[in-house]
């Protein structure tokens, strides 16, 4: 046999501890208690937004579309972070780790079934809550009548939505690939801060232009920040979907390219600590 | 016999940011035989838990080199050949017993009919097969079941070289008994055990070859049997005695112990443990035994800590 030919082999087998530890962690991860509360909670926003919309009246699509979208991206944050940030160090923690790393399982295929796992978790979670989301739009759908929204409402929707998993993909990357070598408090709070100062991207690159700044270590901090952090401000299409502008396909396709792109080197990163890490 | 581990200046040594090094393991030479039971044994703190984390690739080391399986340490072929039981070992315990051997048997790829006869059977081997035990949550076991279900899961790639880490910890005599079963029938079947326990008259009882470490350092190495042997030492063991006769063999004694109306001299060579048993008898005391000092382990664990301190 060629060697060639021994590629899908190979690609199988090394596969496959990452597909059983990412079936597990899944496993695992649905029965956590935090994750069903957050889910519950995330689902009673999105079912009230209709009740919050009914004190806007004329903005009841805008209202329920932010409320909507808005509790999915906050509930996903805290799942993406929460469950990114405990899974490796529990592992280290109650050892269990030892038993998993002196089987055939590489540190590498170990961080991806963890990743995969807690992302799983993530996704699934986003789909349900952008069903409850989804419901609660077409219940509602008699009242956003004649709204120039409605135009391309459901497509956006589905565009916001993939978005929004893409953006979470990172944030479990980040989560997962912080995890590696520091505490779980100090990876959700890090994983919160990278988030939220992601959302202030544009500034800082605006702040580190000349003329603001004469100090020249503030003005290196404020670029590196601008080109490091994730561009997590491109994943928010609500303005898009209230003015009834499309998203278009080939926008969302360069998102979840940098997406992916990102992640990738995410947990490259987190390899290069974590294989030489003893556990 | 080829070795199925060989350690050569085997060394571990911490360094932390502030405070000095530690030398948790140095220049360990190590050669497991292949088929045997390889004990290690040591206090706590000794370089136990660093060479069996060294050996499975979970540290690395600081210098010297290891060999395992004909395979460099840490290789996935070498892991995919071995089976692991931690110390008071702790599993994914949103599983029950079939899910968790399940789950580790998949990362070997087995998979369908052969899994479950797999897991079945090492299910009955460690007296967990019955239903109610294989469907209960692992966060609901005793320390004794935590531990058998470590054994099984241990054992379910067939592994050629299995380390056990204290594994009769948890276990109530019975349970002790059959550990000490699974072990002896692994070496039957031709595999080499990795043994480390505090338990001495477990590792007396079970294994070929010992080595003794204390704070890092090989302090006693070799099989059982020349450990044992007493550096050619002889003794007499007697009873009623009297102590005219008693005084009499103070003088050609080693070291004489006393309890309960019997009497264990021990001497330097034959002639003087025969004398001493023709004074007993010739005092109307009785010989039970006579013969060449067999120590335990113990005593020569203890003896080996005590010298290298």
């Amino acid at each position: 046999m060629s060697a060639v030919s021994r590629i899908p082999q190979y690609t199988a087998q090394w596969t496959r501890p990452v597909l059983q530890i990412a079936k597990y962690t899944l496993h695992e991860a649905v029965r956590r208690r935090f994750m069903n509360v957050i889910l519950l909670f995330g689902i009673v926003v999105i079912a009230s937004s209709s009740m919050f919309a009914a004190w806007a009246p004329g903005a009841e699509l805008k209202m329920i579309v932010d409320t909507g979208l808005g509790a999915i991206r906050i509930f996903g944050l805290l799942m993406a972070v929460f469950l990114g940030a405990i899974l490796i160090p529990t592992e280290i923690e109650k050892k269990t780790i030892h038993v998993l790393l002196a089987k055939p399982v590489s540190r590498m295929q170990f961080l991806l079934g963890k990743f995969l796992g807690a992302y799983l978790t993530v996704l699934l979670n986003i789909v349900l809550m952008g069903l409850a989301f989804l419901a609660v739009m077409y219940l509602k759908r008699s009242a956003f009548a004649g709204e120039k929204a409605m135009a391309f409402l459901y497509p956006n929707l589905a565009a916001a939505l993939v978005l929004m998993m893409f953006e979470l993909l990172v944030l479990t990357g980040i989560a997962i690939t912080v995890s590696t070598i520091a505490s779980w408090v100090f990876t959700a709070v890090f994983s919160f801060f990278v988030y939220f100062a992601a959302q202030l991207r544009t500034t800082l690159g605006h702040l580190a232009e000349p003329g603001h700044y004469d100090n020249p270590i503030s003005q290196g901090i404020l670029s590196v920040l601008h080109v490091v952090l994730p561009h997590f401000e491109d994943f928010d299409v609500r303005q898009k979907i209230i003015g009834g502008e499309p998203v278009l396909a080939n926008y969302v396709g360069m998102c979840i390219l940098g997406a992916l792109l990102y992640t990738g080197i995410l947990l490259l990163l987190g390899y290069f600590v974590f294989h030489e890490r003893e556990v | 016999m080829a070795s199925a581990i060989r350690t050569r200046g085997l060394t571990k040594i911490y360094r932390g940011v502030v405070g000095p090094a530690v030398e948790a393991l140095v220049d360990l030479n190590l050669d497991v035989r292949e088929g045997t039971i390889f004990g290690l044994v040591g206090p706590n703190g000794s370089g136990k838990t660093t060479t069996l984390k060294l050996l499975l690739g979970l540290i690395f080391p600081t210098r010297g080199s290891m060999q395992a399986l004909g395979d460099e340490v840490g290789s996935a072929r070498y892991r995919s050949r071995v089976g692991f039981l931690p110390d008071g070992p702790y599993f994914y315990d949103h599983l029950n017993a079939d899910e968790l051997l399940h789950f580790y048997g998949g990362i070997f790829g087995l998979r369908g009919a052969e899994l479950r006869r797999r897991v079945d059977e090492l299910l009955e081997l460690v007296d967990m097969a019955a239903p109610d035990r294989r469907r209960r949550r692992v966060r609901e076991y005793s320390k004794g079941m935590i531990q058998r279900i470590g054994v099984a899961q241990a054992m379910i790639n067939d592994p050629d070289l299995v380390y056990f880490d204290e594994p009769t910890s948890g276990l109530d005599p019975q349970g002790s008994l059959q550990m000490r079963e699974i072990i002896l029938r692994l070496r039957r079947q031709g595999k080499t055990v990795f043994l480390c326990s505090h338990l001495l008259a477990e590792v007396e009882r079970i294994c070929d070859d010992v080595t003794i470490l204390n704070e890092g350092h090989t302090v006693r190495q070799g099989s059982l049997a020349e450990l044992l042997e007493g550096e050619g030492l002889f003794s007499v063991e007697a009873r009623q005695v009297d102590e005219a006769c008693l005084a009499q063999v103070r003088d050609l004694a080693q070291s004489v112990q006393a309890t309960d109306g019997s009497v264990e001299v021990v001497v330097a060579d034959e002639p003087r443990a025969l004398r001493i048993a023709d004074l007993i008898r010739q005092s109307g005391g009785k010989v039970t035994v006579i013969g060449k000092r067999r120590r335990s382990l113990e005593d020569v664990f203890i003896e080996s800590i005590e010298e290298a301190q």
